[in-house]
């Protein structure tokens, strides 16, 4: 069950820890409850899992060939004509 | 590769050719390879190819300019995020129609896909599986919907892996404002993917 206080505490505390934005004694209680609940455990787990896929999902876009040609204008026309 | 220490003078010495050259390749090198994920987060932010191609160009010119300004050894990419969305807000965001600032979900609970997904006593497997087989362009799709001050904190922390602090001085916000609307705008886009996923099929709605 997750309605018991540790519960609550940890859980609350997992996107920080998801974050790398939890330090010291915070971080090793969360992990430590984490490690001795498997019901918060998996909560847990699925929001790592939701983290990387969003990542690894909305990347990718190749940018056209003609932006890469524009931008590479930008660099060397200031070696023509520096402003 | 050397990197040359915190000796430098306050007034630069005027640029020569050789300074000029030397800069431009340092560009190459380090603020070219990042086009990519300039790319895409252009794309995210303005939800319009067009629109983000003219944003990444103006945000390389702006670079480019300023890149002499810039203290090698610091957060390039930061310091091209902070570019990037000023251009954005200031430039793009006065063509988008959806209101900007949102009050968003505050009565969704944080763990609103898991409780969706799961609930049936199976493996934790099931439910990550779910989020595996929702197509990339849906997932883009549901982070795109999400409105602009929320949908920025999410890109820059889960797509880029910027910290608290990082995103803090991208956006000029601070630091409590960021985590904030993160939370709050990763509460909607569970409620977007959860909507996605059920439109394609993909699970049951319960």
């Amino acid at each position: 069950m997750i309605d018991k206080p540790g519960c609550i505490e940890a859980l609350k505390q997992v996107e920080l820890l998801l974050d790398g934005e939890l330090e010291g004694e915070l971080r090793i209680n969360v992990e430590k409850h984490l490690s001795g609940c498997s019901p918060c455990m998996d909560r847990a787990e699925f929001r790592r899992h939701l983290k990387v896929m969003i990542a690894a999902k909305c990347t990718g876009d190749a940018p056209p060939a003609e932006l890469l040609i524009r931008i590479r204008a930008i660099i060397e026309e200031r070696d023509v004509a520096p402003s | 590769m050397a990197v040359t220490g915190g000796t430098e003078t306050p007034t630069p010495a005027p640029s020569t050719p050789t300074d000029d050259a030397a800069l431009r390749e340092r560009f190459e090198r380090d603020v070219l390879p990042l086009l990519p994920n300039l790319y895409a987060a252009a794309l995210r932010m303005t939800r319009d190819p067009t629109d983000a191609e003219d944003l990444v160009q103006d945000t390389y010119l702006r670079a480019f300019r300023g890149f002499a300004g810039f203290t090698e050894g610091t957060n390039l990419k930061a310091w091209l995020y902070r570019i990037l969305t000023n251009s954005f807000i200031n430039t793009y965001r006065k063509k988008q129609r959806q209101p900007q600032t949102v009050e968003g979900p505050d009565d969704m609970d944080e763990w609103y896909l898991f409780d969706k997904l799961g609930g049936r006593n199976v493996e934790l497997s099931a439910e990550t599986e779910v989020l595996d087989r929702i197509p990339d362009e849906a997932v883009k799709g549901a982070l795109e919907s999400l409105p602009e001050n929320f949908r920025l904190p999410v890109l820059l922390a889960d797509v880029e892996g910027f910290s608290y602090k990082e995103i803090a001085e991208i956006m000029d916000t601070p630091i409590g404002t960021v985590m904030s609307r993160l939370h709050r705008g990763r509460k909607a886009l569970q409620k977007a993917l959860w909507d996605t996923a059920k439109e394609r099929g993909l699970v049951d709605d319960r």
